[in-house]
């Protein structure tokens, strides 16, 4: 268990460098620079610029230079947004990111998996069908249209919704509920396969013949295995969520970290780029890492090396 | 088993009581007044900013000498309450109010000014506006460094500051006279960067070696480290008289100099505050101080910014409304949204494709009047490529280009189609319109320059940023000219970065692009192509054209540069190093029941003036300021 997770430590580091060293030759290698805006600079003032942000050394001593600030966890300031360092743009964007993420992760994982074992344990049935075709639908249709379509329906023609912004419980259910659909049709689909899976194993079979009830064979012995793909699932999804969602974060004006991704690249903002691709590979490499601790939980017959 | 249920009860807990937290946390009493400024602004410090969203916020928090009138944004008295200029009109001299205070208490002085004008031309302040200072006497050749210095000068050494002192803090200055600058490599004919030069100065009599290097950079013996070399600033001409008295000297008559003066570049900043926070924590809510109407009390990133009415304002009697919400949505969709459920009272740009929805609704919306603006849509030819470098193909690609049609099918607001550069809003003046759509003049004109019937013409290339609108212009554009003189033509588009670069390097053949009128004067349009402007962007030289705004800049009789200006944009409307399309108008929505809301060809709306009548729904027929035409 410990070297499994010294192991997964050193690997961490590992990614993250790998990670660092191909966004910054990206970012790089792309023409426009920080300094780039439509009111044009005198040559003399864009080499000061050049020479704050240290664009105008070699690449190899700004790479050595942003790699020993970035491992001492300074990102700097942003680029374009001058006002904040990046930290302070994450630390504003994060929770926000976050708390929606929870709430609609919350929403997909309760839709998801009751829909899921329901499917599985009435299969063939009339409501499997029709939960299975919602789960289509769901993955199928993407987020801005169904965002569209519930603030059509839920804003405009029945007002029991703001139209956006952040700062109370009922601004945050459309949008939750928007980002969870796609998560939750996905768990469906995951869950239902898993348990039908589950439920023709020799374990199941055995307690069915201890003389359990369906529900506690569904619930207490099948749904844990059935989890694992599920939990796989959920791992690099959680740390996609809590980052933010570029377009439902848009759509409903809410200040989370999403946009940024989007706007950090398309402007130059080397600095405020490389904090957030960084910290979205930290966040993924440890969500995986709790999916592979979580196996031993879920399932006695894994173990962790 | 018992664990797992603990583990998952942990999590659920914690779960909701982070969402709590992050939603609560967000949680701010509603504002009187509620507006969508667009995308989350690049800065709040008036020295760094450039774009409108940035504009909204500095001209409420900051005030300058003069500020703009709400109604027709001609400069009334801000900060100082009268001015005197001399007869040439150079010399300005400027009485600053008695009550005029920052909003920690202290008075707002002549001094305040000349430091925060200093700043805006410091090399090392980054300001993208820094050229709408260089009207002053001497200011371009400070703010343009070492560049400009020649042997004679007078100049002031800065060393480096300090190295824990705050990034705002000058290092200090050694005043002395320049005898000369070398090359640090002998081998060079001619500096490659500021950092090659090694400036000779003598200071008490004794000359000195100075060059601009880091402690880490290696250097010659006998030649000092410094930060900066830049002309003597007491050259330049603004001038402390007492602490209530500012006097400014221009280099040449400008007559819009004063309109200057109320845009947000000259606002003044507190130099106590800067000095003790540093870049860029000066600019947190907690720490600035401000000398406008408004001053800072919340500010979150994508979210909003909160201003609240200043108790320290020499004018705050009439400031009206308490507090301010400037929303950063930059989803138009979005920000409409809002407006139309009543949760804001002014949105700044409504979605193209619903906006032509909304002009054609009968009765007539009482909350939607576009008005002329002063910006231009044009396309940029790049002059230094064949075939674009002849002037019968950049006349010939003109004619056939269908404005009417460009501006019936491809924009939606009542854009107004443009045969001139300057737009015919401009106050003034008398717009030289090019030619019009003329398909049969363009086929000859392109027959003659060789490409009979578009035969042998190489194909063009239209570059526009990544934007549905200008994709629908382009693509007109383009059909128009395959059309009409039988070229072919492709589109490229690039993201606003890259296509930036590509404008400025010349990597294009032909590009739009929109210029926005920095001040009410023509020269803001005609000055950008001279021989290598700034904002030229077509490679266009031509020597009688910059002699033509040389000129105009000196002339000290109104009607005579007016007419010098006239005939460069004569010039330039037959050298078509540009083709115009249309000109912009303003597209806000404002709900009736907001007052003091002007349109004005700026598409400036100072909050100060802003109000709301109570007695007022938006069903009202009654019109507000903003229903009537512009002034």
């Amino acid at each position: 268990m410990i070297w499994f997770i010294v192991r997964r430590l050193i690997g961490l580091i590992v990614t993250l460098w790998c990670v660092f060293t191909v966004s910054f030759l990206l970012m790089r290698a792309v023409p426009g620079g920080p300094y780039s805006g439509e009111r044009n600079l005198p040559p003399e003032i864009e080499e000061n610029i050049k020479h704050r942000y240290k664009l105008d050394l070699p690449l190899y001593r700004q790479y050595a230079i942003e790699l020993g600030n970035v491992a001492r966890g300074d990102f700097g300031l942003s680029m374009r947004l001058q006002d904040f360092n990046v930290n302070e743009v994450i630390s504003q964007g994060l929770p926000v990111s976050a708390a929606l993420g929870i709430f609609a992760l919350s929403f997909a994982i309760t839709l998801g998996l009751s829909a899921g074992i329901v499917s599985a344990l009435y299969r063939g049935s009339l409501a499997d069908w029709m939960l299975m075709s919602l789960a289509t639908i769901g993955i199928a249709v993407p987020s801005f249209v169904i965002a569209g379509l519930a603030i059509m329906l839920l804003v405009f023609t029945i007002p029991i919704f703001p139209a956006a912004g952040w700062g109370t419980l009922r601004q945050l259910v459309l949008p939750a509920i928007c980002l969870g659909t796609l998560y939750a049709a996905e768990i469906a689909r995951i869950t239902r396969t898993g348990m039908l899976d589950a439920l023709s194993q020799d374990f199941v079979r055995t307690a069915r013949a201890k003389g359990l009830s369906n529900v506690m064979v569904a619930l207490r012995h099948a749904l844990p295995s059935a989890l694992l793909p599920v939990v796989s699932f959920l791992g690099p999804a959680v740390a996609g969520i809590l980052t933010g969602s570029v377009v439902i974060e848009r759509i409903f004006a809410i200040p989370g970290l999403g946009w940024h991704f989007v706007q950090a690249a398309l402007q130059r903002d080397y600095t405020l780029a490389m904090g957030l691709v960084l910290l979205y590979t930290l966040l993924l490499y440890v969500m995986n890492f709790l999916v592979d601790l979580s196996y031993g939980i879920l399932d006695p017959r894994v173990e962790l090396k | 088993m018992l664990g797992r249920t603990w583990f998952l009860g942990v999590l659920f807990f914690a779960g909701v009581a982070a969402v709590g937290w992050a939603v609560y946390g967000g949680r701010l009493p509603p504002a009187d007044f509620t507006f969508v400024n667009e995308t989350e602004v690049a800065s709040i410090d008036p020295a760094l900013i450039t774009g409108q969203p940035e504009g909204r916020i500095v001209m409420a928090l900051f005030e300058g000498l003069a500020r703009l009138r709400a109604d027709n944004t001609k400069a009334e008295p801000g900060a100082a309450e009268k001015w005197e200029i001399s007869d040439d009109g150079r010399v300005y001299t400027f009485r600053l109010r008695d009550d005029a205070r920052w909003s920690n208490g202290d008075p707002v002085t002549a001094r305040d000014f000349l430091y925060s004008i200093r700043r805006l031309i410091d090399p090392f302040t980054f300001s993208r506006y820094s050229y709408q200072a260089w009207y002053i006497e001497n200011a371009k050749r400070y703010n343009l460094g070492g560049s400009t210095l020649v042997a004679g000068d007078p100049v002031e050494v800065e060393l480096h500051p300090p190295a824990d002192a705050r990034n705002t803090v000058r290092g200090k200055l050694l005043l002395g006279k320049l005898v000369g600058i070398d090359l640090r490599d002998s081998k060079q004919t001619k500096p490659k960067s500021a950092r090659d030069r090694i400036y000779v100065v003598e200071i008490d009599g004794h000359e000195q070696r100075f060059q601009v290097a880091d402690a880490s950079d290696a250097i010659e013996t006998g030649v000092q480290r410094c930060r900066q070399v830049l002309l003597d600033f007491r050259q330049v001409g603004v001038r402390v008289i007492d602490d209530r008295t500012l006097e400014i000297r221009l280099t040449n008559p400008t007559p819009y100099f004063l309109d200057l003066l109320g845009f947000y570049p000259f606002s003044p900043v507190h130099r106590g505050c800067l000095e003790k926070y540093g870049t860029p924590d000066w600019t947190k809510p907690e720490n600035i101080v401000t000398n406008g109407a408004y001053r800072l009390v919340t500010r979150r990133i994508r979210d909003r910014i909160r201003l609240k009415r200043s108790d320290n304002y020499w004018g705050r009697e009439n400031v009206r409304l308490d507090v301010i919400d400037a929303l950063s949505i930059d989803n138009r969709t979005t920000a409409l949204n809002l407006y139309m459920t009543g949760m804001i009272d002014w949105v700044t740009v409504p979605p193209a494709e619903v906006l032509r929805e909304l002009l054609k609704s009968n009765p007539p919306r009482n909350d939607l009047n576009p008005a002329p603006q002063l910006t231009t849509y044009y396309f940029l030819l790049n002059n230094t490529r064949p075939p674009l470098n002849d002037k019968r193909v950049r006349q010939a690609l003109a004619l056939a280009l269908d404005r009417e049609e460009v501006t019936r099918v491809a924009t939606g607001a009542g854009e107004v189609p443009a045969l001139s550069l300057v737009p015919p809003s401009m106050p003034d003046y008398t717009q030289q319109p090019c030619k019009p759509f003329n398909p049969e003049a363009a086929r000859k004109l392109l027959a003659e320059a060789g490409f009979p019937d578009g035969r042998g013409f190489p194909k063009l290339e239209i570059l526009y940023n990544t934007d549905q609108a200008h994709q629908a212009i382009a693509e007109l554009v383009r059909k128009q000219w395959q059309r009409e003189l039988g070229i072919t033509a492709s589109l490229r588009n690039e993201e606003w970065g890259s296509f930036q670069d590509s404008q400025q390097q010349l990597k294009y053949l032909v590009a739009r692009r929109a210029w926005v009128g920095d001040y009410l004067d023509p020269n803001t349009y005609l000055d950008m192509f001279v021989t290598n402007g700034e904002n030229n962007c077509t490679g266009f030289s031509n020597a009688q054209y910059d002699q033509l705004i040389a000129d105009a800049a000196k002339e000290p009789d109104q009607k005579k540069r007016r007419q010098i200006l006239e005939s460069a944009e004569r010039l330039l409307m037959d050298e078509m190093p540009v083709i115009p399309v249309y000109f912009y108008v303003s597209r806000n929505m404002v709900r009736p029941h907001v007052r003091g809301f002007y349109n004005n060809l700026q598409d400036l709306h100072a909050l100060h003036a802003i109000w709301l009548d109570p007695n007022v729904n938006d069903k009202d027929p009654r019109p507000n300021e903003y229903m009537e035409p512009v002034k």
